[in-house]
């Protein structure tokens, strides 16, 4: 019997890009959004600023892109869930360019993220489409019983935010998709 | 469902990977299906058996072993 001699990946190598892509992208969305609000008032080292942030965004696209590569692109899938995390326009104040901006940042982030996450899984195998079908499965589940739950008490609880609905419609899919990838013994 | 893939396969001397290649798939559902933990879909359980030139049940058998077959009715004398 034949013993598969592949060579293999690291077993991290989804979580290591995640990360990256989520600092590159946190950080670098930071730096130039500081940048950027300073610009009638330039402080020092502005410029580099600047550079560094498009620099973070830069790699956080090459990570994002690492990930789609290594075939563990479930990892967009919390990567889009944090950068939705970041859409906060109401932070930017009343300069409307750096609102739009502010705003921009975490949506094209997240829907970028999503539109290569959908069009990967138009390329997947039957198994890994179950995968992903029984993952959305569970956050649908999770979706309804927490929209439920919160109309109970509605009246107690804080103001319910699309945003964190969104967030965690993303985040319980993932999971759903991991806890379905154990069972088949697949590395999503 | 049972299979004999891993056995067709190390007859083969295929790796995973080619057998995966072979049928389109990832590597990681040639192991799902090997070790019995998903079973495929139909159009791909033929195209199984056509890479390994065989028919469909000489690949893929049922868990339970098949119903017998329908007693034939008793004819009055």
């Amino acid at each position: 019997m034949t013993v598969d001699l592949q060579p293999r990946r690291f077993p991290d190598a989804g979580a290591l890009w995640f990360v990256v892509s989520v600092v590159g992208s946190v950080g670098g969305g930071w730096l130039t959004q500081e940048a950027g609000r300073r610009y009638v008032n330039p402080p020092p080292g502005g410029v580099a600023m600047l550079l560094a942030g498009l620099t973070s965004i830069l790699l956080a696209g090459f990570a994002a892109w690492k990930l789609a590569r290594a075939g563990v692109y479930s990892w967009l899938l919390p990567l889009a869930a944090v950068n939705l995390l970041l859409l906060q326009p109401g932070r930017a104040g009343d300069v409307r360019t750096w609102r739009l901006e502010w705003g921009v940042m975490g949506l094209a982030w997240t829907l970028a993220a999503v539109l290569v996450f959908a069009r990967l899984l138009r390329r997947s195998d039957e198994l890994e489409r179950r995968l992903h079908l029984e993952g959305a499965f569970v956050a649908l589940t999770v979706g309804l019983v927490g929209s439920v739950v919160y109309a109970l008490f509605e009246t107690r609880l804080p103001e319910l935010r699309g945003q964190w609905v969104a967030v965690a419609l993303l985040l319980s899919w993932w999971v759903g998709t991991l806890a379905t990838a154990r069972r088949y013994r697949w590395r999503a | 469902m049972r299979n004999r893939l891993r056995v067709l396969r190390a007859e083969r001397d295929w790796s995973q990977a080619e057998l995966a290649e072979a049928l389109r798939v990832s590597r990681q559902t040639v192991n799902a299906i090997e070790n019995e933990r998903y079973d495929p879909s139909l159009p791909l359980a033929f195209t199984i058996a056509r890479v390994f030139h065989l028919r469909i049940e000489d690949v893929f058998t049922p868990d339970a072993a098949p119903p017998p077959p329908p007693e034939e009715p008793r004819v009055r004398p």
